[in-house]
């Protein structure tokens, strides 16, 4: 049996990528179990998946505490240790991040190949989902379940021109994914950010890693008439000596600032990692 | 009637403790992150189940779906045998809680004439557990549990017009806001502040995982929904005395509205006609009351 556990953020489709991948596996004639994990996690917020794939029928019904390979879908999260909580020595990490494995800056008894699904979700759908993106690395990387059942998957979920914009993200994705190498990246323990799932309902954390876009302010431009100030939701940008101030480990990459400036002096420049 | 206030009046201190559990570009965080920044620290609040929108640094209890004016009643009441009248009591309430599964307690509570702030994060749907259609949902929009397809169109009937059932409790204070216009709903908070009695402030604060769309576009979308009239805002003293608070000359057409969202893709010329007839009629009726001053009934 092979287990796997996908991170995500809210939004990017998780839960959908490991309902693709049970189905794609079905088609194969393979028994697969796909489990999503609901806290009270919101669009933007870290998600958990989990996938059980076997020749004969799947009797366990837990969550995967160890799973054989992981599988991130940001950037953001990619970073954070506690990804590879429980993961099984020798084992498999596909990891959304914009350089090439040997950057990957985890290390530990694990292979690992990257792929930036986040520009291919970007180039082909417009918007940074990259959930099926990823899946195109995973078929190729793995051989667990073929690129073909992935793309009848993703047609039947998604018809018309969505899944067949889709199936252009799997494809490039599975031209682009190099092979995976031993990690080399340095060993990070803790994890500063609290737990990737569970309920974090009223939890005071950083909501850095909810971001794919940044807003980044031109001084030069600003009127300091209070626009961005009043319409952010998450009350990180401050008020202070007559113009806006942020603090990034509250915004949530809303882009609302950005929208909203009469004189055009916010700016959304993609994340940087 | 509520005193109009300037973007620079908005007062700098924060009550929020962010960042929350709330989806990107959210609109009842902006809400909740507005309306406690007029509330001012002085004030209890009360939460049903909801979305989760920004905690407050303000003392907060959760209850029941149903009592949720049961439990601001028990608030003010114990607040008054203390002698401590001058703390505002606040339920914080989703569309859901406040026009369907809660109307009754909160209908009690208005009856009553509790001295009490009802405010409603209107996101019209049961957002929190995966966009269920409410009695705020407006007509014809899709929801997952009014989907379109060769049998349905969307939710079949009107929204529920809760603003104006609570009007006619005969309470002193109802309005209407969007989170687009922050002056207005502070101006209007500060104002229900200082009655005694029962406050209803309805605020419309978009939802862009329910109502799909981008999350950039919360302000423009609840700014349209006022320009077109699909929102009208608008504050009702003691029953009677009525204001709109916005008075365009002109409503832009409703369509540029309903295009933003993804929960009114569906649609076609036709029924938006129809959506834009019904919303022109009621525009030109509210029109009528705001020009006596009063709603005559």
């Amino acid at each position: 049996m092979i287990e796997i556990r996908l991170h995500g953020r809210g939004g990017q489709g998780a839960v959908t990528a490991n309902e693709i991948l049970a189905e794609a596996a079905y088609y194969e004639g393979k028994y697969a179990q796909a489990i999503p994990m609901y806290g009270t996690e919101r669009r933007g917020a870290p998600v958990t998946a989990f996938l059980r794939l076997d020749e004969v029928r799947v009797r366990e019904r837990d969550l995967v505490h160890n799973p054989d390979i992981v599988v991130v879908l940001d950037p953001a999260i990619a970073q954070r240790p506690s990804i590879l909580e429980g993961l099984k020595a020798g084992g498999l990490v596909i990891a959304n991040y914009p350089h090439p494995p040997e950057r990957f800056p985890l290390g530990g008894n694990f292979r690992v190949t990257t792929v930036d699904a986040t520009a291919i979700a970007l180039e082909t759908l417009k918007r940074p989902i990259t959930n099926t993106a990823i899946l195109g690395a995973f078929s190729k990387v793995t051989g667990l379940v073929k690129v073909e059942s992935i793309e009848k998957a993703i047609l039947h979920r998604f018809p018309g021109t969505l899944g067949e914009m889709n199936v252009k993200a799997v494809r490039m994705a599975f031209e682009r994914t190099p092979a995976p190498i031993q990690a080399v990246g340095g060993v990070k323990e803790k994890d500063e950010e609290g737990p990737l799932s569970g309920s974090g309902y009223g939890l005071i954390r950083s909501a850095a890693g909810w971001r794919t876009f940044r807003p980044v302010w031109n001084y030069e431009k600003c009127t300091g008439c209070r626009i961005c100030w009043i319409f952010c939701p998450d009350n990180a940008i401050g008020w202070g000596e007559e113009r806006p101030t942020v603090d990034y480990r509250k915004c949530k990459g809303c882009g609302i600032c950005v929208n909203e400036c009469p004189t055009k002096a916010v700016e959304f420049k993609r994340e940087e990692i | 009637m509520s005193e109009r206030i300037t973007i620079k009046q908005i007062p700098l201190e924060e009550l929020v403790i962010t960042p929350g559990s709330a989806c990107q570009g959210c609109g009842a965080a902006l809400a909740a992150r507005l309306a406690f920044k007029a509330l001012g620290p002085n004030t209890i609040r009360h939460s049903i189940p909801a979305c989760p929108d920004n905690v407050t640094r303000t003392p907060t209890s959760g209850g029941e779906f149903e009592a949720g004016g049961d439990h601001v009643t028990g608030t003010w009441r114990a607040l008054k045998a203390l002698g401590r009248e001058d703390v505002q009591v606040v339920g914080f309430y989703g569309d859901g809680g406040v026009y369907d599964i809660g109307f009754q307690s909160i209908s009690g509570a208005a009856i009553r004439n509790e001295n009490v702030f009802i405010i409603c994060k209107n996101n019209e749907a049961y957002m929190n557990t995966g966009g269920q259609v409410s009695g705020a949902t407006p007509q014809l929009a899709m929801t997952t549990t009014t989907p379109v397809g060769p049998m349905s169109r969307g939710k079949p009937n009107s929204r529920k017009n809760t603003p104006m059932i609570f009007a006619m409790h005969g309470v002193p204070y109802v309005a209407t806001a969007s989170v687009a216009f922050p002056t207005d709903l502070i101006a209007k908070i500060q104002y229900g502040k200082g009655i005694k009695g029962f406050k209803f402030l309805d605020i419309l604060s978009p939802c862009p995982t329910g109502w799909r769309f981008e999350p950039n576009k919360t302000i423009e979308v609840a700014r349209l929904a006022v320009q077109t009239g699909f929102w009208p805002l608008y504050e009702i003293i003691d029953g009677r005395k009525f204001r709109l608070t916005y008075k365009p000359r002109e409503l832009k057409p409703v369509a540029e509205y309903l295009k933003l969202q993804g929960r009114f893709r569906h649609l076609t010329e036709e029924e938006i006609k129809e959506i834009q007839r019904d919303i022109t009629d009621y525009w030109e009726r509210l029109l009528k009351l705001d020009e006596i001053g009063e709603i005559l009934l």
